[in-house]
């Protein structure tokens, strides 16, 4: 696979190399991904797409410094993940990195203010209640805030999500399925909140989804099979 | 901590820490309730002993007691106060009895009561200045009564009263004389006390147990020749052995309820750590650092243990303010105050547990891959070998601290290991029989479950044996060994021993008893003999170093003759005396004491003849029993030839003591010791220490039912889980629920069984080698067991259908827990 970046060229906040995944099975050696290699710029769009197993999460996880690859190499704003320990990886999401999960990943037993709250505090950030309780209320949830994740409705939940994810004004914002968990109709409202945000923010975007409509709002596309890129869109030669 | 505070705080409300919560909870407060009112009850329990004493602490001595102790003790805060004993002839006329004469002060008794004929109300103080009180046995014989003159020395003295019961009679129990009882005013001028007088000087101190046991220690320290602090142990072999099981039946319990919630909180702990890995990998995932989590957590876990202490000290606080306020009718005096020691012992257990369980599978969490955000399924198990380790010490600790008694903590912890054992083999024996021998879809379905999570259903088979075990133990303790004792001791025990009956007055004393309408008494040759030589060796009192080695050596044995091992005997070691081989039977911890093994040959002068024979056997004799007992029993051919007399011991209900007397004017040489002090003394002992006990099994029961069930529910969300993707392939809820309950009922009884095995042996074990009682096999507690497991299995299984009919199987998907 060639080098790509998406056009316009400008810097890149997100590159990969020879990125591979290999792992041991009963029958030998298994190849999650391989051979794959991309660079980003910033304030881009990407969508990973992909059928079920085809290794899209895998790919997402080794982007964000979740997993590491077996081999190639990931540069994240400059720094290559591999050369940072567990919690060189985590100190640089914190610093960059937002999420937005498919199951949401709230804790439960906290309200939905104290969900926003918690990567202000992990990074210890002044101001945290009066940053998250604005986020809330810019994804509409300014009079829910008290509610635990159990009273709030997916839509709603995803909503804190996203508040949490931006609250901190990440540089890059990975999505994994964000609307996997919803009906059609809360999918789209959330799609358009994120893609919202993320215009304000101009934060990049890294989205793995098998909604094609989804990934066609993303100005630039990977399509992968068993492991592999095997189609691509919007990236320079 | 911030973090950790929200956590903690938001998670009070949330249902993951209820459990566990109210698991630590339970488990402080049962450890504090128990620990704290077993120790209030042993404490008056003790001081009710000491009634026998008339005092907390005697220092007796040969010689006038130096002032330096009497001066230390009032300096301490305590009471004090004196007295002397000494045989003398009282006289009325020209007839003249030896008695025991003992001289009192203002302050006597300091403990207990004194109680004089006619009298409604307790003596305190001696008699007035030239008065004295008597043992009606003495009046008897000079014909005295109230208003007569007796005489004593040199002095004249009014007989003021005839005295009815006396405290302390025990600890001059080896005097026979009858009593007499003056005031110390009057000693002087009796002329009685002078040069080589054979005077017992007594100091009686009194007060809080504190200042008190500190007082002893310091008297210890400088206790001169022919001075000793007595022990009402020391003087009574049956209230010692009341008393120590009393304690061994409170700390049994203690240590049954710690087992109980213990189960509980270990079960809760797990679910919390699997619980919180998702939160975890969330925390990576958004930039938390290996230090930071694990400050989150063990900040956690630090509030929860706070929490759990302060609300868990609180309750058992409570509790056993309840437990008291229930018996407070039934004690003899309010109980004292409690120490902090039991509260600060299951804080530490709580929290061993808490760290041993939560501890290794939270810091492992630390290490949790944030990839877990994607795939639940990667997290790491949590160190099995650190948290059993962990557990382990701190039961071992627990147990070594509670039971205070090595064979105590072997036997229920060789139980609770037994049980979790074979509750495991038994588990994988029957998991394989089933798996090969499972028809149906539910029994299939049940087993391949049950197979695949192995490891939780060996938690949850171990966590409801090891429970059910405590349970069963507990049901034990209260029905089969308090009653054991019960009935050892029972309400018509002997409380009065005749002595000194010659072998031709047997007849005639059955004929008496039998006119005054008792039973003929149970006659038991009796022999004086002074123990002279342990293999040829001849005895030196004073070679050892035990003070009460030293007396035993130096004073003359009671020895009696029968082959026939009696019912309140057990033999140790050794074989039954047998008439064909001479041979001693030796009361073992006479034998401890003074160094006598089985096959030691000993000597005893017997009125100038030597009698020799080996020790052929060591035996345990149930002094509570108040028969007549022997420390050394021979072959009959080694006594029956030499002069012997005849001792029995009967029971004599209270309105019948006037037969004594009676008696004793019948058979003048024949002396009647009445030991209804003691007896009293051990049966409330009893009555106090059962009625606690019963209640505290009541608390332990109920709280330790109540947390178990809702741990053992914490396992639930895994078959929630299955049971939803059964019913979401379209099994029909007839079809899960049959499955949910093979799967119930192979865990529940197979713990109820190996439950109720493991706690019929125990109690057997525990009644006969700790608490030295009899008790007959428990067959039924296996099935009863059996059945109780498959019931609690059911309850669950029911709990759980509830729950499942309520959710959809989206939700349940979603989140099982």
């Amino acid at each position: 696979m060639s080098i790509a970046s998406p056009a316009p060229l400008s810097r890149s906040v997100l590159d990969c190399r020879s990125l591979g995944k290999r792992v041991a099975v009963a029958d030998g050696p298994l190849d999650l991904l391989a051979d794959i290699s991309f660079s980003l710029p910033e304030g881009e769009s990407l969508a990973i797409v992909g059928a079920s197993g085809s290794g899209k999460s895998t790919l997402l996880a080794l982007l964000a410094g979740l997993d590491l690859p077996s081999s190639g190499s990931v540069m994240l704003a400059g720094t290559d993940l591999a050369s940072l320990d567990e919690d060189g990886r985590a100190r640089l999401r914190g610093r960059l990195a937002g999420f937005v999960f498919q199951s949401f990943q709230l804790l439960p037993e906290l309200t939905a203010l104290e969900n926003v709250m918690l990567p202000l505090e992990l990074a210890s950030r002044k101001g945290a209640r009066d940053i998250a309780a604005g986020w809330l209320e810019r994804v509409g949830l300014g009079k829910r805030l008290e509610h635990t994740p159990r009273t709030l409705s997916g839509g709603e939940q995803q909503r804190v999500a996203l508040a949490r994810a931006f609250c901190t004004g990440p540089r890059i914002l990975f999505a994994d399925e964000p609307t996997g968990s919803l009906d059609t109709h809360t999918g789209e409202k959330i799609a358009d909140l994120l893609f919202e945000l993320n215009r304000e923010t101009g934060a990049t975007l890294v989205l793995v989804t098998h909604d094609e409509a989804l990934a066609a709002r993303c100005s630039a596309s990977l399509r992968i099979a068993a492991g592999r890129v095997v189609e691509q869109r919007g990236f320079a030669a | 901590m911030k973090l950790a505070l929200r956590q903690f705080r938001r998670g009070l409300a949330a249902g993951d820490y209820r459990t566990l919560i109210a698991a630590l909870v339970v488990t402080i407060a049962a450890l504090t309730a128990v620990g704290l009112f077993a120790g209030r009850m042993a404490k008056l329990l003790n001081t009710e002993a000491n009634n026998l004493l008339a005092a907390d602490a005697v220092l007796t001595a040969d010689h006038p007691i130096p002032a330096h102790f009497a001066d230390a003790a009032r300096a301490a805060g305590l009471v004090v106060a004196q007295t002397q004993a000494f045989p003398s002839m009282a006289a009325k006329g020209d007839a003249a009895v030896l008695a025991s004469v003992k001289v009192i002060d203002g302050a006597y008794p300091l403990r207990g009561k004194l109680w004089l004929a006619g009298h409604a109300e307790s003596a305190v103080g001696a008699p007035p200045a030239g008065s004295i009180w008597l043992d009606p046995r003495l009046a008897n014989r000079l014909k005295l009564k109230v208003g007569d003159t007796l005489r004593l020395g040199n002095t004249r003295f009014n007989v003021a009263a005839l005295i009815d019961r006396e405290p302390d009679a025990a600890l001059d129990f080896a005097s026979l004389q009858p009593r007499l009882m003056m005031n110390a005013a009057d000693l002087a001028q009796t002329g009685l006390v002078g040069f080589g007088s054979r005077i017992k000087y007594r100091l009686l101190v009194a007060g809080p147990p504190q200042a008190v046991a500190a007082w002893q220690q310091q008297a210890r320290s400088t206790l001169a020749r022919g001075e000793r602090l007595e022990d009402v142990r020391e003087a009574r072999p049956e209230v010692k052995t009341a008393l120590e099981r009393a304690e061994t039946f409170l700390r049994l319990v203690t240590l049954l309820a710690a087992t109980l919630s213990g189960t509980a909180v270990l079960l809760a702990a797990r679910r919390f750590a699997a619980r919180r890995a998702d939160a975890v990998a969330l925390y990576v995932t958004l930039g938390a650092t290996r230090a930071q989590i694990r400050g989150i957590l063990l900040g956690e876990l630090l509030l929860l243990f706070v929490f759990g202490a302060l609300a868990g000290g609180a309750l058992g606080w409570a509790a056993q303010e309840v437990l008291g306020w229930a018996v407070r009718d039934r004690l003899p005096a309010p109980l004292p105050a409690g120490s902090f020691w039991p509260w600060i012992a299951a804080c530490g257990f709580g929290g061993v547990l808490l760290i041993g369980v939560a501890g290794p599978a939270l810091l492992r969490l630390a290490a949790t891959p944030p990839i877990r955000v994607l795939r639940r399924e990667t997290t790491a198990p949590p160190r099995l070998w650190l948290t059993l380790a962990l557990t382990g010490i701190a039961t071992a600790a627990l147990f070594v601290g509670v039971a205070g008694n090595a064979k105590l903590a072997a036997i229920v912890a060789a139980g609770i290991a037994g049980a979790l054992l074979v509750a495991g083999l038994l588990g994988w024996v029957l998991l394989l029989l089933f798996g090969r021998f499972a028809k149906g879809f539910a029994a299939r379905i049940a087993v391949r479950q049950l197979a695949r999570r192995r490891w939780l259903a060996a938690a949850q088979l171990g966590a409801l044996a090891v429970g059910l075990l405590g349970l069963w133990l507990l049901t034990v303790v209260e029905r089969d060994l308090l009653s054991a004792w019960e009935k050892r001791v029972p309400v018509d025990a002997p409380n009065q021993f005749a002595i000194n009956i010659q072998p031709d007055q047997a007849a005639s004393l059955d004929k008496a008893f039998a006119d005054a309408g008792f039973a003929p008494p149970a006659l038991q040759p009796m022999i004086r003999g002074r123990w002279m030589a342990q293999n040829g060796k001849q005895v030196e009192p004073k070679r050892f170093e035990d003070d009460r080695a030293q007396r035993l050596a130096e004073r003359e044995f009671n020895l009696s003759w029968g082959e026939t091992l009696r019912a309140d005997n057990r033999l140790d070691t050794g074989t039954p005396l047998d008439e064909s081989k001479p041979g001693y039977s030796v009361e073992a911890g006479l034998a401890k004491t003074l160094g006598i093994k089985l096959g030691d040959t000993l000597t005893f002068d017997v009125a100038g003849t030597r009698v020799s024979a080996p020790v052929v056997n060591l035996r345990t004799v149930d002094w509570d029993s108040f028969r007549v007992n022997f420390f050394v029993v021979g072959t009959r051919s080694l006594f029956a030839e030499l002069p012997a007399s005849l001792i029995t011991s009967f029971h004599l209900p209270a309105e019948r003591r006037d037969v004594v007397a009676r008696w004793s004017a019948q058979f003048p040489n024949v002396t009647f010791i009445d030991v209804g002090e003691v007896l009293g003394e051990v049966r409330r002992v009893l009555e106090l220490a059962s009625s606690a006990l019963r209640l505290v099994f009541g608390f332990c029961l109920a709280a330790g039912l109540t947390v178990l069930l809702a741990a053992l529910e914490t396992t639930a969300p895994e078959r929630r889980r299955e049971a939803a993707v059964m019913r979401a392939l379209g099994a029909s809820r007839a079809q899960i629920t049959k499955v949910q309950w093979i799967e119930g009922a192979a865990i529940g009884a197979t713990a109820g069984l190996v439950a109720g095995v493991a706690a019929s042996v125990s109690g057997w074990l525990l009644a006969r080698e700790v608490l030295e009682l009899t008790v007959p096999w428990n067959w039924q507690l296996p099935l009863m067991s059996l059945a109780t497991g498959v019931l609690l299995a059911a309850l669950i299984t029911a709990w759980e259908r509830r729950q499942l009919s309520r959710a959809s199987a989206l939700r349940l998907l979603r989140d099982p827990g």
